[in-house]
């Protein structure tokens, strides 16, 4: 029988679990460096064997040598290094930037990490062994001159998988905790029977599989590790129900992620394993649960003894398990990626696979959890549909207001069809969850590499309007596509924006595709593979193109500049005559210095319409001119079979994006940030949310189906209230029914983040939205934190 | 100010228009605080009071009139070059008045139309019915899903009566919601018939003495609480708002006076208390006006809070801060 959840009336965190979020929020991120001495003492070991062999024997030797612990009070269990919020090292895809960053990981302004001098001169001892061995070493050999040469101009990045694991997915969690990671190995058996080795394809579909087979058994290994701490710990432990705790965690870790779960609690913990471990393999980010609420709900039905207190209870503590995951990125990625962000995004609601609303009580916790904890990790979101509950859409608002920025609002109307145009089945396209910030996709059959880019559509921009000349270095990088003072009507602008456009996605493309094949070489991923469709029948990884599903979304940054760029020429240049293309040029090319020069950015920052003002001429343009990068993107293939797939948010990276690109014709000044995902560009929306929301929704979100992200920052009297909450609602219904296909409210006040920002000390566990993930304001570089604050705000 | 793109520009040719048109200072979209869910506010230029907090200065006189941002103002002096009465001059290099008397408007407004900064801004646009519609109807979706709509303020929108009652009687003839701010100066046939087109009303009492009132706004209170009994009685959901000015309204006395006086009151939804604060004391000097609250301290939350219990023991809602 069931137990009876009121939705209303969810408990608050219990002391056990205050408890561990101080402790947890007290702890310093530190680098720990057993899993670089384990792998290179692994990869040592095995130079002779295939690449498949040689990634499962390097995961089963982490995992059987890496300390395990239990913490005080903790009923989760399951680290991923020698201390909580420390980060492991992942040399097998890059390591030269943190040989040459060791000593400025404690400096740093932000993402700050301690290390020792003892574990410094372990790295530096290790790293000699990887060099020319690395992914990214491979991926710049398979890149073009021109295409390195892009890169370092800013016009795009692809960093992120350049010099780390992918991440970006998640797994069939299901499949998991129905049938255990013994059902795996044995599906893994069967296939291997129906190999023919005689033919080549099928010798090399034996290793891979044997390599899922010997990693799936290392992750039951390593859960067996901690019954033995358990067991250690219950025979010292003087108190008696904690030894009753201990012992049942023992008993837990002997039966799952191996068997199937068959209580809540087996479930919680057979998914922490699986959902840790998956980290442990490689450093690629945003493993996300997706719909947990979906695939966890059956085991909270099951538990005939379970109470509300302690189900609620343990998702608490499995939030901060969340928390304690970290990774350590090269300085220059902080600056995109701040606040130690992990982007595990767990979705409630939606609609089920025949359309109906999928909401259950489980829905509901999955939220309360997120103000129980107050915790950055996981992201929460939301799916809303037509007949999504009025009960929970207030929930959501309710956790809106606590101010953690979360949960993002996504928009079924508009996103299923989104991915059914991505080549998706219905079912699978309703069954969609939010990896990482915003991109949607299905579990556990999808290689989404939606985090392939960030794209300087700003820095095109300016190419086209400078003869392909970079205006930072007076370099040729881009083709010539004609001085400024020689076009003479707005479409000739157009013309050379979109030929730049077509030059550097080419490059874009190339970039993203040498990532792509030195993943599939150097670092396959045997145990994450084992997880998704159709790797096993195929006999390849996700990395060689073993998934169902294949996708890469690199991501354009700048839209708002670019729309409000191309609106001042448009109306100041060609249909007012207010100035010339020649004084424009020298206002770009002198950063507008002067008072003459002052006086012509004033003009284009306040006489021509901004986007994100409700104004269809400027948001119109915005369209175009995000529409032409989309258009560019979704013309190629990736290695694995794949397409590639546009989205229109930056995390953060519209501030260094910012940094390369000169003075703008809407009026931005060179080396300021960029506009934020699809929101306008910061202080022009001067006409409110309402304009902003119909704005945004002119943009074309079905083509952006990597996804789209609008920041909205309200001033926490805007909630106060019941009647802000109806507000909320208000405002996320129409965006969804014009269009737009995320939404997330920032709502913190100015005095406070100002406050935060010169008393940290204050606010140290203070979580903000910073673009499609929340982090520790605090522990935000200066420059993001300044831009967060300079997000227009709508007072009231 | 937010003027769309299609009003930045001040045109003092619309003041010769044959249709009607109204004076308006400003919109604002997405007020979550003046009647039921999102609204759009229009602002009405010209008041019969005058009232030294008030935080809207720029809606008192009924006229087109500069503003000066001098934060904004890059020193260009294009403006003084264009400005054809020489009422403006640089004073550090920055915009300043040296004669506002002489100020063209509503008939000049070059200055603003080359000040690409926006240190020279005009409060007031001739706009038609239709043209404030146009605008307000932009937002419908967000009324109809949260029981929103559009609140005509100012200002006070019974200064420019004619255009009021074609502004709120096609707004019902779109169905939808109208609310009227208003400090209640005004003749009650008037009032009567604009109300049959409202569906919602905020009215100011500003003091219970009249003496006070007369003091503090220029006009006694006879007539505003004359009309505000007749409004109490029309059965029209009514919201009594105090704004709580420091030594001139804010003694227990008249808090006490005010609650006694609305809890008569059939349709009466709540009192705000509204505490003074000096968001509106810049614009005061950008009209080139004193400030003659410089220097008053806002109340402390608590004693706003001791006031408002006060209130409450004569059975009514209260709320601070509206």
């Amino acid at each position: 029988m069931a137990i009876k959840i009121d939705v209303s009336n969810l408990p608050g965190p219990t002391p056990r679990v205050e408890a561990i979020k101080e402790r947890f929020v007290k702890t310093t991120p530190e680098i720990c460096v057993e899993r670089a001495q384990l792998i290179t003492e692994s990869y040592k070991e095995t130079e002779d064997l295939p690449m498949h062999l040689r990634r499962a024997k390097a995961f089963e030797k982490i995992l059987n040598g890496m300390t395990v612990f239990i913490q005080d009070d903790e009923l989760v269990v399951g680290n991923q290094c020698t201390k909580p919020r420390s980060a492991p090292v992942y040399p097998e895809f890059s390591c030269k930037w943190l040989e040459a960053e060791l000593d400025r990981l404690e400096k740093r302004t932000g993402d700050v990490f301690l290390i020792s001098e003892d574990k410094k001169t372990v790295l530096r001892e290790l790293f000699p062994y990887w060099d020319k061995k690395t992914s990214n070493e491979l991926a710049t050999s398979l890149m073009t001159p021109d295409a390195l040469e892009a890169q370092g101009a800013g016009v795009f990045t692809v960093g992120n998988y350049y010099f780390n694991g992918v991440g970006h997915i998640s797994v069939d969690y299901a499949k998991v905790l129905t049938r255990g990671l013994n059902g795996i190995i044995a599906d893994a058996k069967a296939e291997h029977k129906k190999t023919d080795l005689t033919n080549p394809d099928d010798l090399k579909k034996m290793h891979f599989l044997d390599a899922v087979i010997i990693s799936n058994e290392a992750v039951i290994a390593f859960a067996r590790r901690f019954a033995v701490e358990a067991e250690r710990l219950a025979a010292s432990e003087k108190n008696e129900q904690r030894k009753a705790e201990l012992l049942e965690i023992a008993r837990i870790c002997r039966k799952v992620p191996g068997q199937p779960a068959e209580s809540f609690w087996e479930a919680v913990q057979s998914f922490w394993f699986i959902q840790l471990v998956i980290q442990i393999e490689s450093n690629g980010h945003s493993i996300s649960p997706m719909r947990f609420d979906q695939y966890m709900y059956p085991y909270l039905q099951m538990d005939a003894d379970i109470t509300t207190e302690r189900a609620q209870e343990l998702l608490d503590l499995l939030y901060i398990k969340f928390s304690e995951i970290n990774k350590v990125r090269d300085e220059g990625s902080t600056k995109a990626f701040g606040g130690y962000p992990m982007f595990q995004n767990l979705i409630v609601g939606g609609v089920d696979s025949e359309g109906e609303d999928a909401t259950n009580e489980l829905s509901f916790m999955c939220l309360h959890a997120t103000a129980n904890t107050k915790l950055y990790q996981p992201s929460i979101s939301i799916r809303i549909h037509s007949n999504t509950p009025a009960a929970l859409y207030t929930k959501a608002a309710e956790v809106s207001r606590v101010g953690l920025g979360m949960p993002a609002y996504y928009n079924d109307r508009f996103i299923i069809p989104a991915l059914l145009s991505r080549g998706l089945t219905r079912e699978d396209a309703r069954d969609y969850g939010i990896i990482g910030c915003v991109e949607p996709q299905v579990a556990g059959k999808t290689e989404g590499w939606h985090d392939a880019a960030f794209f300087n559509m700003a820095k095109v921009l300016e190419l086209a309007l400078n003869d392909g000349v970079d205006a930072l270095t007076g370099k040729q990088i881009g083709p010539q596509t004609g001085a400024l003072t020689s076009f003479s009507a707005f479409e000739d602008v157009m013309k050379a924006y979109k030929a730049q456009m077509e030059h550097f996605v080419k490059l874009l493309i190339i970039s993203d595709n040498a990532c792509d094949i030195a993943h599939g070489q150097r670092t396959p991923l045997p145990f994450l593979s084992s997880l998704v469709d159709d790797c096993m029948i195929k006999g390849k990884s996700l990395q060689e193109g073993g998934a169902h599903y294949n996708f890469t979304g690199p991501q354009g940054v700048g839209v708002g500049n670019v729309g409000d760029s191309l609106t001042a020429i448009k109306k100041l240049v060609f249909e007012d005559k207010a100035i010339t293309l020649g004084e424009l040029q020298k206002g770009l090319a002198t950063n507008f210095e002067g008072l003459e020069m002052e006086g012509l950015r004033q003009m284009l920052l306040n006489r021509a319409p901004k986007y994100g003002n409700d104004n269809e001429y400027a948001d119109m343009i915005a369209h175009e001119g995000a529409l032409i990068y989309c258009r560019e993107v979704e013309k190629y293939m990736n290695p694995r079979g794949g397409k590639f797939q546009p989205g229109l948010y930056p995390v953060s990276a519209n501030v260094p994006l910012g940094t390369v690109v000169g003075a703008t014709a809407d009026g931005r000044k060179s080396g300021t940030p960029l506009a934020d995902g699809v929101s306008p560009v910061s202080g022009v929306d001067q006409s409110g949310p309402t304009a902003s929301v119909r704005s945004v929704a002119r943009l074309d979100h079905v083509i952006a189906s990597n996804g789209t992200l609008l920041n909205m920052k309200f001033h926490p009297n805007a909630l106060k209230d019941e009647r802000g909450i109806q507000n909320l609602v208000g405002v996320t219904e129409t965006f969804f029914n014009g269009g737009g296909t995320h939404i997330q409210y920032n709502v913190i006040g100015r005095d406070t983040l100002v406050d935060a920002q010169e008393h940290p000390d204050n606010y140290q566990g203070m979580v903000v939205r910073v673009a499609g993930y929340s982090a520790f304001f605090t522990s935000l570089d200066k420059a993001i934190q300044d831009d967060i604050i300079a997000r227009t705000e709508q007072m009231f | 100010m937010s003027w769309s793109h299609e009003y930045l520009i001040y045109d003092p040719g619309a003041i010769n228009r044959s249709e009607l048109t109204g004076l308006i200072s400003d919109f604002q979209r997405f007020s979550i605080h003046d009647g039921p869910g999102i609204r759009t506010l229009v602002f009405m230029k010209g008041c019969p009071l005058y009232c030294a907090w008030c935080a809207n200065p720029e809606t008192i006189i009924p006229r087109p009139e500069i503003m000066l941002i001098p934060h904004n103002c890059i020193g260009c002096g294009k403006c003084i070059e264009a400005c054809p009465s020489k009422c403006l001059a640089q004073v550090d290099g920055i915009v300043s008045f040296i004669d506002r008397d002489k100020c063209l408007l509503p008939e000049c407004g070059k200055c603003q139309r080359v000040c690409y900064a926006n240190a020279v801004n005009i409060s007031g646009r001739y706009l038609t019915v239709e043209e404030v519609m146009d605008v307000v109807l932009r937002d419908r979706e967000f009324y109809d899903r949260t029981g929103g709509g559009v609140t005509i303020s100012g200002g006070e929108p019974f200064a420019q009566p004619v255009f009021l009652m074609e502004l709120v009687r096609t707004a019902k003839i779109l169905k939808l919601h109208t609310a009227i701010e208003t400090c209640g100066q005004v003749n009650w046939n008037i009032f009567n018939s604009v109300l049959e087109h409202l569906d919602y009303v905020l009215y100011d009492l500003k003091h219970m003495d009249s003496r006070r009132h007369l003091q503090g706004t220029g006009v006694d209170n006879r007539i505003i609480l004359e009309n505000a009994k007749r409004l109490g009685a029309s059965g029209k959901p009514v919201r009594i708002r105090l704004p709580l000015i420091p030594d001139f309204n804010d003694s227990e006395e008249n808090v006490r006076a005010t609650a006694e006086f609305i809890a008569e009151f059939s349709n009466l939804e709540a009192l705000d208390i509204l505490p003074y604060h000096r968001m509106g004391e810049p614009k005061w000097g950008q009209l080139h006006q004193e400030y003659k609250l410089q220097g008053v301290v806002p109340h402390n939350k608590e004693r706003v809070f001791e006031l408002a219990d006060i209130a409450r023991k004569y059975g009514i809602e209260v709320t601070v801060g509206g």
